[in-house]
């Protein structure tokens, strides 16, 4: 995956240079420009950017107001400094405002292209993978209780959004301009996507309420309404409480707290279709159209079934209290 | 041997109780309904069938329920209305299952079924 790099410099000259220079680097990356700081910020809206090299001194938006700016809405994406400036503990004072590189100009380009490739392999120190189904993938990195930043690409339409974890949780997303729940939703209705990981969490504030598998629930339900067909667009997620399946697991999530033991949902043709025989053999029997339904396969996990759903059922902890649970399904 | 499913036919809100051998034969079945409102064994066969691989089941219909259990020696099957203390009927099934076991390496459970 070529990744983005925005140089950001005032002197246009200069900026001519180093993406002349890089361009032995096409295969790593490739060289976004921007003018100022406020340009900056209004490429890094438009574009997946996965490292910022900017000048300091430059006019509108100088470059640490850009670097405040960035660990403020972008704190994933490294920032290095480059500077003509000769006063002592302006490297310091770059690097307290989070900078994760210094180099003071002039400077050899590939002495900065050195730097540059750095930063970019550890975007991917967890690994890369390629075609993977979103929601499957996620549920593991939360029960794995993983600390990590994972970029994605949406293989069908391109476009690219980051996902912050800390400790399993969702603290964060990005997709484009949004954030939070809404850019969470939007990535988990991408069907297949490319993804790197990256180990840390630079993301502080949890920003993210909702539970995994209900903005997952979410997003399947995008799906379902042909949204992600669409491209995904940026408008308002659809609420929590419109689906069956989205009500029940949400009473769950009140009911049990959180962590309530509720997994994945799974929406399989051969659940579907067993979910359907058991429904048939109950009005079979004189006891009507199945409802709710909890199974124990012997599984690491159980299963609620939820007939009106399409036959989708939800993946359980067995140490879900069973009662409670029962209580919840009737109700 | 009605003994051992006793306790469980007891239980407030319990309706019938059957046991199908590994096979999906019939071994016991008894209702506290008329025997004329009640469904064919066959029509519990197919749920049996729609259920196969659960090793244990509380499955909500309209108008009523189903608690399905392995019992290793078979499969139980325990009909009850809409409201009924399931984990009074878990409990009953931990407690004849073992029960079950010993009837199987005694003598064979078919000798000690009603057909």
């Amino acid at each position: 995956m070529v990744k983005n790099v925005l140089l950001v410099d005032d002197d246009a000259e200069m900026l001519r240079m180093l993406q002349e220079g890089f361009a032995v680097h096409a295969d790593a990356f490739t060289v976004l420009t921007a003018g100022d700081g406020a340009e900056a910020l209004d490429r890094l809206m438009r574009h997946n950017v996965s490292l910022v090299v900017t000048d300091l001194k430059m006019p509108r938006m100088d470059g640490f107001e850009l670097l405040a700016a960035i660990m403020e809405g972008y704190p994933d994406i490294p920032v290095i400094i480059m500077s003509g400036f000769s006063a002592p503990g302006i490297e310091s004072m770059a690097r307290r405002g989070g900078a994760v590189g210094f180099i003071a100009k002039p400077f050899m380009i590939d002495a900065l292209a050195q730097q540059i490739l750095l930063m970019l392999r550890k975007e991917a120190e967890g690994g890369t993978l390629h075609n993977v189904s979103t929601g499957m993938f996620l549920q593991l990195i939360e029960m794995e209780q993983k600390t990590c930043t994972i970029r994605l690409v949406n293989q069908a339409s391109g476009k690219t959004g980051v996902l912050f974890f800390m400790e399993g949780a969702l603290f964060d997303a990005r997709s484009g301009a949004i954030q939070g729940e809404r850019a969470a939703t939007e990535i988990f209705a991408w069907e297949h996507v490319s993804l790197s990981i990256q180990n840390g969490c630079t993301v502080r504030e949890k920003r993210i309420r909702k539970e995994l598998n209900l903005l997952i629930l979410d997003a399947m339900r995008r799906k379902d309404e042909g949204d992600a067909a669409m491209g995904g667009g940026h408008g308002t997620a659809p609420s929590a409480a419109d689906s069956p399946l989205q009500r029940l697991c949400a009473r769950i999530s009140d009911a049990l707290g959180a962590p309530c033991g509720l997994g994945d949902v799974l929406q399989s043709s051969d659940w579907n279709g067993r979910v359907k025989r058991i429904s048939h053999c109950g009005e079979r029997l004189n006891l009507g159209r199945l409802t709710r339904g909890y199974v124990d396969t012997g599984d690491a996990r159980d299963y609620i079934l939820v007939p009106a759903e399409s036959g989708a059922v939800v993946a359980v902890s067995p140490g879900v209290p069973r009662d409670k649970l029962m209580q919840l399904l009737v109700e | 041997m009605r003994e051992v499913f006793a306790g469980l036919l007891a239980v407030d809100g319990v309706k019938g109780v059957l046991f199908f051998s590994p096979a999906g034969d019939l071994l016991f079945e008894e209702f506290t309904i008329n025997a004329a409102t009640r469904p064919l064994v066959r029509d519990w066969r197919a749920l049996l069938d729609a259920a196969a691989g659960f090793r244990e089941a509380e499955l909500l219909f309209e108008k009523g329920r189903i608690y399905l259990r392995d019992a290793g020696e078979g499969t139980l099957m325990v009909a009850t209305g809409l409201i009924a203390p399931s984990a009074m009927i878990r409990l009953n099934c931990d407690i004849l299952i073992p029960s079950l076991k010993q009837l199987k390496s005694a003598k064979g459970l078919r000798r000690f079924f009603r057909r």
